[in-house]
């Protein structure tokens, strides 16, 4: 089962990054790969269990399930639910822990997901990326206009 | 219970700054504030359960016992046994976890333990902002940032 796991350090108190980060509907606000995003029959971004609803830059859509949020520890974790690539049992972790020294924030993500064998390489290396590690960047550059 | 929570970054991967901080008996090697230390009945440091009397250069002694040592999660904990420090229950863990974006190292460092409640403040300030700080800041001059 692959598992992709990436880190980064922002220059920013946890509070600032957490407050964009735990809009579970608010992704296309800042992730280069994210179009528009909905939350399905109108529910709040931060219930349990609520379903966002993506369309991709490339016109694509995928589906994916809020599991878990706090605001105490700072984490959310996700699964997807429909998606045209060939993924199965994706399951991801998003948590944000301060840096004291220097009032910064490490942040870490990641995921495991089943796939064939033959796509295994290439949607792990998508994954870890495109999605999160251009996550990393467009966060960086979102607070930085925000400021 | 006090708790500290103390956490920084080293400009080195993982497994680099793991290697200068799991020796239980190592902290006069990378520690500015500890003078000398020697592991009690001849264990070995990394014995879960083995005790290191250690001596810092203000000249206090502290008893330490190590609880738990994982060289895949990196993660030591220990308590103490014995310190003028007037602390009990005292609990500490150092871990580290990977920063995969630019091959740094995040270390946190944490603490819990009782005290009388007027030297709370004092003793959290101590120990978070002194020892801690002090091991990270060592750590950091040694990886070069």
């Amino acid at each position: 089962m692959p598992h992709v796991v990436k880190s980064t350090i922002l220059d920013a108190p946890t509070d600032a990054v957490w407050n964009v980060l735990r809009d579970f509907n608010g992704h296309d606000h800042w992730h280069p790969a994210v179009a528009t995003s909905t939350i399905e029959r109108a529910q709040a971004a931060d219930k349990i269990g609520c379903v966002r609803r993506f369309k991709l830059k490339d016109g694509s859509e995928l589906r994916e399930q809020l599991l878990a949020l706090s605001d105490l520890e700072q984490t959310f974790s996700y699964c997807l639910l429909d998606t045209p690539m060939p993924m199965f049992n994706y399951v991801a972790h998003v948590r944000l822990l301060p840096v004291t020294d220097g009032d910064r924030t490490f942040w870490q993500w990641e995921s495991r997901f089943t796939t064939r064998p033959e796509d295994r390489d290439g949607l792990t290396q998508m994954v870890a990326e495109q999605i999160y590690q251009a996550g990393f960047e467009a966060i960086r550059h979102h607070l930085k206009e925000a400021a | 219970m006090a708790r500290v929570y103390v956490s920084t970054v080293v400009n080195a991967r993982n497994d680099r700054v793991w290697a200068r901080v799991r020796d239980f008996n190592g902290l006069p090697n990378w520690h500015p504030a500890i003078a000398e230390s020697r592991i009690e009945g001849g264990e070995p440091a990394d014995k879960i359960g083995c005790v290191r009397d250690f001596r810092l250069r203000n000249g206090d002694r502290i008893r330490e016992k190590l609880l738990g040592l994982s060289d895949y999660d990196m993660f030591c904990t220990y308590s103490i046994l014995e310190s003028p420090m007037g602390v009990e229950n005292y609990v500490a863990t150092l871990r580290l976890t990977p920063v995969t974006d630019g091959d740094q190292t995040f270390l946190e460092w944490t603490a819990e333990f009782d005290c009388a409640p007027e030297r709370e403040t004092e003793l959290v300030g101590n120990i978070g902002g002194g020892v801690f700080q002090g091991g990270f800041d060592a750590l950091k001059r040694a990886f070069g940032g």
